[in-house]
């Protein structure tokens, strides 16, 4: 019997070729959208489940007096882990990790740049699970001057040598030298902590850490004995905060707790958390999977119109079995297994499309995602046994309706089948296009929100700029450096900082007193510059003066910008900006402000512009090199920078970065969301075009007499052409009425997310209602215009 | 073998009832060969529909081999109208996607006989009508003979005591319509099969045993031969 379904099930789906190929096509897209995103999730559910123990990480919430507005941070303080455990019993263990980036090495004659490498307590493989090849995961980080290094990192340094016990030197401003006391297996992918190095944290310790309260500048994960009340221990921190920071500390910080698995996936709205590799917010991957479903489910109502409209064919097969014998349940299994296999068929393509596809996916997602569909026999039954279901639930109801036929009926051939259920159809065909319609508006609104982060005036130039690291340099060699590339033509400006734009910066507190009102203490955030910095990314000076080469001896010069202004004059109601110029400010009570720069997005978009200074202060060394170079012959400014730093720094690896590729990071999330929803919405629009095209064409075959009539009446191609495609047209202008409000509501909740954002057009849902239009209309016409040219002769024929 | 007692059928028209048939009674026996004539409209496929328990009717008694049709369940009436009845149609309805050998099969795969026992059956069936060289073609490659012939074959597969035929030869030419008819005479006299068709032909209706004139859903008369 089942041999008997096959091969009849075969013969159908070969018979009706257009038929099947809308489905198995549909089906096919809709199932490799769902088998990525699938893989996706999982990769991204896979993230630090390679740990074992209780690990949260903590975090703080910051409320400082002279910042716009709270924030949390993924930082904590150096002296929170020991007293934590101190306190509460619940506290097992912590550690804490100091992370540095482009770390360089020496071995012998060789130097690396190690991308980044952590200091840890030794507690930490005591907490995380990573895998230790050599030496004792218990003693390796116990005595300072010790590092682990990972097998890859050991390779890069010692080769074919055996790394044990070797020696290895950092260079800097205070050199250092550490044993390798153990070898790492190279840290997963899926793994928010990425380090090539561990070295013992103790190493570097200094007493003022110890009491270095209110110092922000590492992250803390904390072991909790298993089946620790979260809410309970956190309720208990304030009365912590006050024992060891006093009121102050209590009023300024929040702490809480978020567990390992939620420090990938749910901490979107964290901030300063930058170890946190590959973060991605949850929600997005849950709206992936959302719309992937999307589109699987209107692939399966393309099944579901099909059949019922194509009813008419498969119903004297029904009448004919039934006068035979065949009970109503034996031909619904028929009609299922046709479907059940269809998408078994489906599978087989879509399988295909997902490892054609997924090179392009892991270079867009940045994730490892592989199809272990041969060698996991388990996720090979899941996908099988979820094709067959939704084989079954898009045949279900074709089944149940087809099966349903009275045999003295459909012999005699008086009912209209196919007909009668259209309204259902007419539902899902709404359904479709109101879906697709409303991604085709998300699509053009995120695309549109990111060109104008893209393209918005941040308020200072980053086009032509390049960034190199400046690790180690000492001041004196970064102003030979700058001379020596300043006499080149292919050079336009050399400036430096410590930190790159786009990045979060840090934030310090300073103190602030406008003529005789009382000193006030607040935090800002910091940029420590060289003096020509305004002047290299054109950063414009609302007042007061620029900085200048010559120093005053006298008194250390701030520029602040126009948000830190409004925040200094809260309490100074009616004082005109320029008050400020000449006022105390900084560290201590030699700082003055000089200047007040216009408000410039150093942060993403997504943020507010929040309060800042510049501080020009050579002496405190510089992190990054920021070179305007010639754009014209950019690729000969980057080999004459790197000839000047080999010639300069010849012991210090050279890299650089374009700032606009910087940003580009900075809105990769935005970048891969605007991509996964654009492809996704076109998928979904591609398969209702490709039902909508089987309806039009049963529906033109079926009305073939009475075009014939009304040609030989003397209906003209456009008449018929109308009277075949209005009704669908309709469907697909109730579809927009439908979407308009839901993608308003969605778009809308959707742009809070960005501080500067688009303003939600009305044009944009117009455009998408017409391409709709225009799109269903062109669809439906191919088979209008060939039923409406058809001689009618033929049709008209009596069989 | 087949008892109708009072049996109606109509159709609720703006609360009028169309009458097709109008209590209507008739008993036919093992071994007859009825022959049911009448004009288009006169309720004769209505007839053999009910006969066939392909459709109820609306009012009647209605018995077969023993068993009160009308107090049946739709599950017990298609076990009974399985192990009983064979249709034949004057459109051959075979199924287009099936060969004439499958199509020959499926009614004992919806009686669950065995792959070797069906392979049997429809060996034998297919020897006994001649068309062994034809069991891999599809209906579309036939003649409208060969299609009836097979339809016939198909009807008969699963031995039914009675066997229905709706206009049996008016879709075929009277070469073609003889031979069925001869076919029919023969199953009749030599295999004991009941045959209940529906013809127009004077002469066809002259291969029974008996012949039925309905009129306005009323038997008119009733001849036997």
């Amino acid at each position: 019997m089942i041999k008997n379904y096959i091969k009849i099930a075969w013969r159908n789906i070969w018979k009706n070729k257009i038929f099947s190929a809308i489905n198995i096509v549909g089906l096919s897209v809709g199932m490799a959208a769902c088998i990525v995103i699938m893989l996706f999730v999982f990769y991204e559910k896979s993230f630090d489940s390679m740990h074992s123990k209780n690990i949260y990480r903590l975090n703080e919430v910051q409320k400082f007096e002279g910042m716009n507005a709270s924030q949390k941070v993924a930082l904590s303080m150096f002296p929170m882990g020991p007293t934590l455990q101190a306190e509460f019993p619940e506290i097992k263990n912590f550690t804490r990790i100091r992370w540095q980036q482009k770390f360089q090495i020496t071995y012998q004659l060789k130097k690396i740049f190690s991308p980044q490498v952590f200091f840890v307590d030794s507690t930490f493989l005591r907490m995380f699970d990573f895998k230790l090849i050599r030496g004792d995961r218990a003693t390796a980080l116990l005595k300072p001057h010790s590092v682990l290094l990972t097998q890859e990192t050991a390779k890069r340094i010692f080769g074919n040598e055996d790394p044990m016990g070797k020696t290895i030197t950092h260079y800097g401003n205070d050199t250092t030298s550490y044993a390798v006391t153990g070898i790492l297996a190279d840290v997963p992918k899926n793994s928010q902590l990425q380090f090539d190095g561990l070295f013992s944290f103790n190493t570097v310790f200094n007493p003022r850490m110890f009491t270095n309260w209110g110092g922000n500048w590492l992250n803390t994960y904390l072991e909790l004995a298993p089946g620790t009340d979260i809410k309970a221990l956190e309720k208990k921190f304030p009365a912590y905060q006050k024992k060891y920071m006093g009121p102050g500390g209590v009023k300024a910080y929040e702490l809480f707790l978020l567990s390992l698995k939620d420090v990938h996936a749910n901490s979107a709205d964290i901030g300063l958390d930058y170890i946190n590799f590959q973060k991605f917010d949850q929600k997005l991957t849950n709206l992936f999977a959302l719309i992937a479903l999307i589109v699987l489910v209107i692939a399966c109502i393309n099944f579901i119109n099909l059949s019922t409209a194509r009813s008419a064919e498969r119903a004297k097969e029904v009448g004919v079995r039934k006068s035979i014998g065949a009970q109503r349940f034996q031909l619904a299994i028929q009609f299922l297994g046709e479907t059940v296999l269809l998408s078994l068929i489906a599978l087989i393509f879509a399988i295909v499309l997902v490892s054609i596809a997924l090179p392009y996916i892991n270079n867009l997602s940045q994730r490892d995602l592989s199809l272990p569909i041969m060698n996991n026999v388990g996720l090979l039954g899941l996908v099988f046994l979820a094709a067959v279901f939704i084989g079954i639930l898009s045949g279900i109801y074709p089944a149940v309706f087809l099966s349903s036929f009275q045999p003295v009926k459909v012999l005699k051939g008086s009912v209209e089948t196919g007909r009668n259920k259209g309204s259902l159809r007419n539902v899902l065909v709404v359904g479709q296009f109101a879906s697709a319609i409303i991604l085709m508006i998300a699509t053009i609104f995120v695309i549109k929100q990111l060109r104008f982060m893209q393209m918005r005036d941040p308020g200072f130039t980053r086009e032509q700029v390049v960034t190199v690291p400046l690790n180690m340099v000492t001041t004196a060699q970064y102003k030979v450096l700058k001379q020596e590339l300043l006499n080149s033509s292919l050079v336009q400006g050399v400036t430096a900082s410590q930190d790159v734009l786009g990045s979060h910066l840090d934030q310090t507190g300073i103190e602030f007193k406008l003529g005789d009102s009382p000193l006030r203490q607040l935090t800002s955030t910091l940029l420590v510059v060289d003096h020509d910095y305004l002047n290299l990314y054109k950063i414009k000076l609302a007042m007061g003066r620029n900085f200048s080469s010559e120093k005053s001896a006298l008194s250390r010069e701030f520029i602040i910008n126009e948000a830190l202004a409004k925040e200094l004059l809260k309490d100074h109601k009616g004082k005109p900006m320029s008050s400020l110029l000449g006022q105390r400010f900084g560290f201590d009570s030699t700082g003055v402000i000089i200047g007040i720069a216009k408000d410039f997005n150093f942060n993403s978009l997504h943020y507010k512009i929040e309060t800042l200074f510049l501080f020009n202060q050579e002496a405190w060394g510089f992190n990054n090199i920021s070179v305007k170079i010639n754009g014209a012959r950019a690729k000969e400014a980057i080999s004459f920078i790197q000839s000047v730093w080999a010639k300069q720094l010849p012991e210090i690896p050279f890299e650089y970065q374009f700032l606009d590729d910087h940003f580009a990071e900075v809105y990769r999330v935005d970048s891969q969301v605007s991509a996964v929803v654009s492809i996704l919405a076109v998928l979904i629009i591609i398969i209702s075009c490709l039902g909508l095209f089987g309806l039009a064409s049963y529906s033109a075959e079926k009305r073939i007499k009475e075009i014939g009539v009304r040609k030989v009446l003397g209906a003209s191609v456009q008449n018929i052409v109308v009277l075949l495609s209005s009704h669908f047209i309709k469907l697909v202008v109730i579809a927009n009425v439908i979407a308009w409000p839901v993608a308003f509501y969605a778009m809308n909740k959707w742009l809070q997310g960005f501080a500067y954002r688009i303003n939600i057009d009305w044009w944009v849902f117009a455009t998408a209602g017409i391409i709709s239009i225009i799109i269903a209309f062109v669809t439906v016409s191919f088979q209008s215009v060939k039923a409406a040219t058809a001689n009618p002769v033929k049709s008209l024929r009596s069989e | 073998m087949l008892s109708l007692q009072h049996i109606s059928k109509f159709y609720q028209v703006s609360g009028l009832k169309n009458f097709v048939l109008n209590d209507l009674s008739l008993e036919i026996d093992e071994g007859e060969f009825v022959s049911i004539m009448g004009p288009s409209g006169s309720g004769k496929s209505s007839l053999l529909n009910i006969i066939g328990m392909l459709d109820e009717p609306s009012e009647g008694y209605h018995y077969f081999a023993g068993q009160a049709v009308h107090q049946l369940k739709e599950k017990q009436r298609s076990a009974l109208y399985k192990q009983y009845i064979g249709f034949v149609f004057q459109a051959y309805h075979l199924i287009d996607e099936l060969t004439v050998y499958e199509n020959i099969e499926t009614p004992l795969i919806y009686q669950d006989f065995k792959g070797t026992e069906r392979k049997a059956m429809v060996a034998d069936m297919l020897d006994r009508f001649s068309i062994v060289g034809k069991k891999d073609l599809f209906p579309a490659q036939l003649s409208g003979g060969q299609q009836q012939l097979v339809g016939i074959a198909r009807a008969l597969i699963a031995k039914p005591k009675l066997l229905l035929a709706d206009e049996p030869t008016g879709n075929l030419n009277s070469k073609q319509g003889e031979e069925i008819m001869e076919l029919f005479r023969k199953l009749n006299k030599e295999d004991g099969v009941t045959i209940i068709q529906v013809t127009h032909s004077e002469k066809n209706a002259e291969y029974g045993s008996r012949i039925i004139n309905l009129l306005d859903g009323k038997i008119e008369s009733s001849k036997q031969l």
